[in-house]
């Protein structure tokens, strides 16, 4: 388990952060929400020991020799080497085995080929993750912190490294914290969120029940949806067969049956939660 | 510790721009060869005509010794600049690439880790001093011969070959001392700066200053006698007629403590520093 409270830290006299206080449980995979600028690298380089805070406490709960690991912003890798040799490299400086096989484990476990000899320079930015991860997963840190863990990645990349994510804490038990400005990266794989604007956490809790909170858009997807009398009393746009409709959450279920009735069959329905709202505050 | 500087080492002979670096040097010595091989007997001649009708030389003049010794005098800017540059790389490398902040995410002490590229910046410097003395050794008496060596230290100073190749071997010795300082400074301005472009300039400027200072009176005894600026020619004493042993020595001791000072200096401030 790792913990902070009253975390608190200036740059030059500018608070970044203010009194933030967050924690994360072994198994569990908790999001940071906030917009460019909103503390979460610097909340995350403290979590990690690498900035020292000027206020609040950390806590890091593991009997490994190594605490925590973790990427900030992008994997850090000696470009000019390959995946095994930058494995080696970092095992080694803190006496971890080297051996062969050893290595391929450490490289298999993130799902990344045994046999590339060249240079990481020549990796896509997934496998660059995945590389960093095995390095941040090395002496089995209780917890691990990825800090944009999808920025520059594929769909398809997205996916697999999300798997990867949930995998990694199920099997290992860790205590995962991971930050994004992409809502639905958080949404798809956090159980908590903490949504931090200007240094403070305007938000923490169950993840649904936030995005909950902020949501009164709904974008529904059916066959002749168009003609639906439900939605003709709420206010909405229709583009094709998606209608995108203002609504509370409490009346969603109401106006997915009333649909139902009306035999319009829905494909999809997707929350549109008001960003404004979620990441800068006010009533939810 | 020993762990980490093997890491370093092998990082550094990983690098491409370490055999750039090396390759720098080797095309130095090359056209110092090249020149002397095509314009040097022509030059020696013009300038030592008038020696010739009174003094008896064993060998050519421009023999392997003089051609040692000129190789030596690019460890007046060249070898140093050269060393700066890839020492100062090894830190500002890390920074610019983000890998000191996965590296600081390792159960590893910062001081330890530091204090292994310091010991690597001398080993590479060592190394570095003895390929250039190696192959200059090898080229410059396998092309050129042996022979009497003639310096033009304070007036002319004429060594017999053998005592000639025993100064420069000294030289080499006591210039490597120099280029520790040199590699040991380039780290430490590293450390402050961070960035690799303002470290490579405040490099540069900082060998020039040396360089300069080192012509110029500072006005004051001990100044002048122990300021680190004035320590760094300490190899050419080798080629004074009567080699002053003393203060080659307390010379080496007060640059070793210079040396030192710089490299815990970067220490500290490492240390103290958060890896933001």
């Amino acid at each position: 388990m790792i913990s902070g409270t009253g975390l608190t830290k200036q740059y030059g006299g500018i608070p970044v952060l203010n009194q933030v206080t967050v924690s994360c449980n072994s198994g569990e995979i908790c999001g940071l929400l906030g917009a460019n600028g909103a503390g979460k690298t610097t909340l995350f380089k403290i979590l990690l020991g690498l900035v020292t805070p000027d206020a609040g406490t950390l806590s890091i709960v593991s009997s490994s020799v190594k605490s925590v690991g973790g990427i900030i912003e992008k994997p850090a890798l000696y470009d000019y080497l390959s995946a095994a040799d930058n494995l080696r490299i970092f095992s080694s400086i803190q006496g971890l085995s080297t051996h062969k096989h050893t290595i391929h484990m450490h490289l298999e476990r993130v799902g990344l080929p045994v046999d590339r000899k060249d240079p990481v320079a020549n990796f896509s930015m997934g496998m660059k993750q995945r590389l960093g991860i095995a390095i941040a997963l090395l002496n089995n840190p209780a917890c691990l912190i990825l800090d944009e863990p999808f920025t520059g990645l594929d769909p398809m990349g997205v996916v697999a490294l999300r798997q990867l994510i949930r995998d990694l804490t199920n099997q290992y038990q860790l205590a995962v914290f991971l930050s994004s400005h992409m809502l639905d990266d958080l949404n798809k794989l956090c159980s908590r969120l903490y949504v931090l604007n200007k240094g403070r956490i305007i938000r923490e809790g169950d993840t649904q029940a936030i995005m909950n909170a902020c949501t009164r858009q709904y974008l529904i997807t059916g066959n002749h949806i168009a003609t639906s009398h439900a939605i003709r009393d709420l206010p909405h746009t229709i583009i094709g067969n998606t209608a995108d409709i203002q609504l509370l959450p409490s009346e969603l279920t109401h106006l997915l049956v009333a649909l139902q009735k009306e035999n319009i069959q829905v494909t999809a329905c997707i929350p549109q939660p008001d960003l404004v709202q979620l990441f800068e505050g006010g009533a939810a | 510790m020993k762990r980490l500087i093997v890491a370093e080492l092998f990082k550094l002979a990983k690098q491409r721009k370490t055999y750039y670096a090396l390759a720098s040097i080797f095309i130095i010595e090359g056209i110092i060869l090249l020149s002397a091989y095509f314009e040097g007997t022509n030059i020696i001649n013009l300038l030592l005509d008038n020696l010739r009708k009174s003094f008896y030389f064993q060998g050519s003049l421009l023999n392997g010794n003089l051609l040692q010794y000129l190789v030596l005098n690019t460890l007046w800017f060249h070898i140093p600049l050269i060393i700066m540059i890839v020492v100062s790389g090894m830190l500002t490398a890390e920074y610019k690439d983000k890998t000191i902040q996965a590296v600081m995410l390792q159960p590893i002490k910062k001081w330890q880790w530091i204090l292994s590229k310091y010991v690597v910046a001398v080993i590479f410097t060592i190394g570095v001093v003895v390929l250039l003395y190696v192959t200059s050794y090898w080229l410059c008496t396998g092309i050129f011969g042996e022979g009497d060596l003639v310096v033009y230290l304070e007036g002319l100073n004429f060594f017999p070959a053998k005592e000639a190749a025993y100064r420069i071997r000294w030289a080499f010795i006591a210039g490597s001392v120099s280029m520790m300082f040199f590699a040991v400074s380039s780290l430490t301005i590293a450390v402050l700066l961070k960035d690799v472009t303002t470290t490579w300039i405040v490099c540069c400027l900082f060998l020039i200053i040396c360089n300069l200072l080192l012509k110029i009176d500072l006005g004051n005894t001990w100044l002048n006698q122990y300021a680190f600026v004035k320590l760094n020619d300490t190899w050419q004493y080798f080629f004074q007629f009567t080699i002053p042993y003393q203060t080659i020595l307390i010379n080496w001791w007060v640059l070793v403590g210079y040396i030192l000072f710089m490299a815990a200096a970067g220490i500290f401030v490492f240390n103290k520093r958060d890896i933001g």
